[in-house]
């Protein structure tokens, strides 16, 4: 029998104990050797709410030696220093979404697994969801026909509270909702259709992190050209899902886990397919996908082969953000100001 | 520079009042916040935001440190509002704030409320373990602060309108549902209140050096109807069903909340043992066994006595009426029944309130803020609008 997979879990934050560790617990050829987070106390409290029996630290350099991989679910800002003491150790790992802060700090990432040989896997759990892995086979199949249009969008009224509030600080996490709900879909989409040739930004913040933001994106030129947007909010509840307009009518995906893509045939506008994979599925189907991408990691780790996402992958898309960025101009947000007079 | 702390920072009112403050640049701002997860629209500006535990005596002590002012816009339950409102008060006590403005509600007069209410010295009368229940507590801890000797003011606001507006995405929502109805044609009044109006009166009761502890009503001061918000908001609505119009009568039969059932054993015994609560107790192994028992115990009083005890215990079958309309929002249509109009006579007066927003601006700006908030003016609105219908 293969031995289990010493996993460390560093940042006993909310998305560590909502998603990560659950994950770890339920797959059996892992082993949860230690949790680690500068406040012991909090490290202390996720293992023994879970009944975890693991070691306590509040540096990852002190349990490098007994694991094979670590899950690092810090502030973005953090990632960096602690990937790399990982990797420069021949320990493997697994990062939370983005990659990093910045891209210079995720090419330092890239560049220290490169030189250990090591895997480094990105956290976009959205690209273990069923419905993107038929999207993808199905739009490379060329069986929706050709994209003419893409829009996506996902809009929350507040929501997720890291327990370092550093979601609120731009520095320390790298963005505002681009990053936080909006870099699931930009993962997406250069997996679906590659890296863009144009685009631009909209947003709204005025020296913080923005609340709102849309992106516009085109890919190609010419007659086979087509377009997009993306657009995000932590102000306005948006029913979150991508839409696609080809030339054979219209796909739509709501964005949670278990949603069915749906088509609307442009000869007949008014019925929908729903379209289901009836191949086997890669992963079994009630797997959440922490742990789908959890297993995937500690296979990538097992057999050498690279996580589905890799950290090139998440260059990528610290690569997009920054153009994004480059190119970014202000929202309107006086919206009295279209108002004859202001009254 | 006055230090003037705002607790709620982060909700609709307290943003709007940040962002105000910050745009005068007259006074430094001490935006208390409970969690970091609903304060996008502050972050985005940049400024510091302090989390704090209005439970904690000293976490709100500690906040408020070096502050003259104290704004509170904060909501939470029960607890936070009293036990909360409690350790804010005393916190500013012991720090000598010098100005205490506190954001109440109409719902304070009851629901519906007294006549007389069209001017604050009405009596309040809110049903017991309402919001407006709790806000009349708070009230008069507030005034028994005011009386003590702590400058204090009590904002009471209506429905708050303008960009964001909560009331009005519900109101939106329930009118293209179908699920909103007009009492007599839509003619009763409805009080609203412009949020920037609304952040106008806060700061000049942060001015007001006289008043101790008094009760203003702060409103766009004009004559506006149901039919009015309903037509304010028409122009988002494609396609929307007819308003249908009803009588007192039967719009208070239809928003009459359901009475509560007295307590009873025998309704509680058979609560108990109904195939329900059964139903879940089975998934514990002990409680499999002892139900197996009791299965088996009323199956060898032979078929039809199993059956009668069955009856007795889970009752007559029930089938729910299906009504073709769906079902109105109840919360939303009883505030027409509301029908006083409260005057902001005594804000004019005493702290020099004017509305610097018409309803009418108010309402447009709400519109503009949803269609760019929402694409609807986005070239790709032929796209998005797929996912909305997805969504019903």
């Amino acid at each position: 029998m293969t031995e289990r997979f010493r996993l460390a879990l560093v940042g006993a934050g909310m998305i560590a104990g909502h998603s990560h560790l659950p994950a770890a617990l339920a797959s059996p050829n892992v082993q949860v050797v230690a949790i680690v987070d500068p406040a012991r106390e909090r490290a202390r409290s996720l293992a023994q709410a879970y009944g975890v029996r693991a070691v306590i630290a509040a540096d990852v350099r002190e349990v490098l030696d007994e694991i094979d991989g670590a899950i690092i679910a810090t502030p973005n800002y953090t990632h960096r220093s602690i990937a790399v003491a990982c990797l420069e150790a021949g320990v493997a790992t697994l990062i939370e979404k983005p990659l990093a802060g910045s891209y210079a700090d995720g090419e330092a990432i890239v560049l220290a697994g490169a030189k250990s040989g090591r895997p480094v896997a990105v956290g976009y759990c959205t690209r273990f969801r069923d419905n993107t892995l038929l999207l993808k086979e199905l739009l490379d199949s060329g069986h929706f026909g050709t994209v003419r249009r893409f829009a996506h969008q996902f809009g929350t009224r507040g929501g997720w509270a890291p327990v370092s509030g550093y979601n609120l600080e731009r520095q320390a996490s790298g963005g505002g909702v681009l990053v936080v709900s909006g870099t699931h879909f930009l993962d997406r989409m250069l997996y679906l259709w590659g890296y863009p040739d144009d685009m631009n930004l909209e947003d709204d913040r005025q020296g913080g992190p923005e609340a709102n933001c849309v992106a516009a994106f085109r890919y190609g030129r010419g007659a086979d050209s087509f377009e997009g947007c993306a657009r995000y909010s932590k102000t306005v509840q948006l029913p979150g899902g991508l839409v696609i307009e080809t030339d054979r009518g219209i796909v739509s995906l709501a964005d949670y886990d278990r949603a069915e893509i749906s088509f609307r045939p442009r000869s007949t506008p008014n019925v929908e397919h729903v379209v289901r994979s009836l191949g086997a599925p890669p992963y079994r189907a009630d797997m959440p996908v922490f742990q789908r991408q959890l297993s995937d990691f500690v296979d990538a780790c097992r057999t050498g082969r690279p996580p589905r996402v890799d950290g090139r992958q998440g260059l990528q898309s610290l690569r997009l953000i920054e153009d994004l960025r480059a190119r970014r101009s202000a929202m309107h947000t006086d919206w009295y100001r279209a108002v004859a007079g202001g009254r | 520079m006055r230090r003037v702390a705002i607790v709620g920072a982060s909700g609709f009112v307290g943003s709007v009042l940040v962002e105000r403050l910050l745009a005068r640049g007259d006074t430094e701002l001490v935006p208390l916040i409970h969690s970091s997860g609903n304060a996008w629209r502050l972050a985005r500006l940049g400024i510091p935001l302090k989390a704090v535990d209005l439970l904690s005596a000293r976490e709100v002590d500690s906040a408020l440190a070096g502050c003259s002012h104290v704004v509170n816009c904060s909501r939470g339950d029960d607890d936070v509002m009293i036990k909360g409102l409690g350790n804010l008060l005393a916190a500013s006590r012991k720090r000598r704030i010098e100005r205490f403005v506190h954001l109440s509600s109409v719902l304070v007069y009851g629901d519906p409320p007294d006549p007389g209410a069209t001017r604050e010295a009405a009596p309040t009368r809110p049903q017991k373990g309402s919001y407006g229940w709790i806000k009349s507590r708070q009230d008069q801890m507030v005034m028994q602060a005011g009386r003590a000797g702590m400058p204090s003011v009590i904002l009471c606001p209506p429905n708050i309108t303008g960009p964001c507006s909560i009331y009005l995405l519900d109101l939106l929502n329930a009118l293209r549902a179908g699920q909103f109805v007009l009492l007599e044609q839509g003619s009763a009044p409805c009080n609203v209140v412009d949020v920037t109006n609304l952040a106008y009166g806060i700061e000049l009761a942060l001015g007001q050096a006289t008043a101790a502890a008094t009760r203003f009503f702060i409103t766009d001061d004009e004559p506006t109807t149901w039919q009015d918000v309903v037509q304010g908001l028409s122009p988002l609505i494609d396609n929307a069903p007819p308003v249908p119009a009803v009588s007192r009568e039967e719009l208070c039969r239809i928003t009459a909340r359901a009475p509560r059932p007295d307590i009873s054993i025998r309704r509680s015994v058979r609560h108990l043992v109904s195939s329900d609560v059964r139903q879940a107790l089975r998934k514990d192994p002990l409680w499999a066994a002892i139900d197996g028992s009791f299965r088996r115990g009323a199956a060898m009083l032979g078929r039809r006595l199993e059956e009668r005890l069955r009856q007795w215990i889970e009752g007559p079958v029930r089938v729910a009426v299906a009504d073709a309309r769906p079902a109105v929002n109840a919360r939303l249509c009883a505030q027409q029944l509301r029908g006083v109009r409260h005057s902001c006579e005594l804000a004019k007066n005493e702290l020099g309130y004017r509305p610097i927003r018409s309803t009418a601006a108010s309402f447009e700006a709400f519109r503009t803020w949803y269609r760019v908030s929402h694409g609807l003016d986005s070239p790709f609105w032929d796209l998005l609008r797929h996912l909305y219908q997805a969504g019903r």
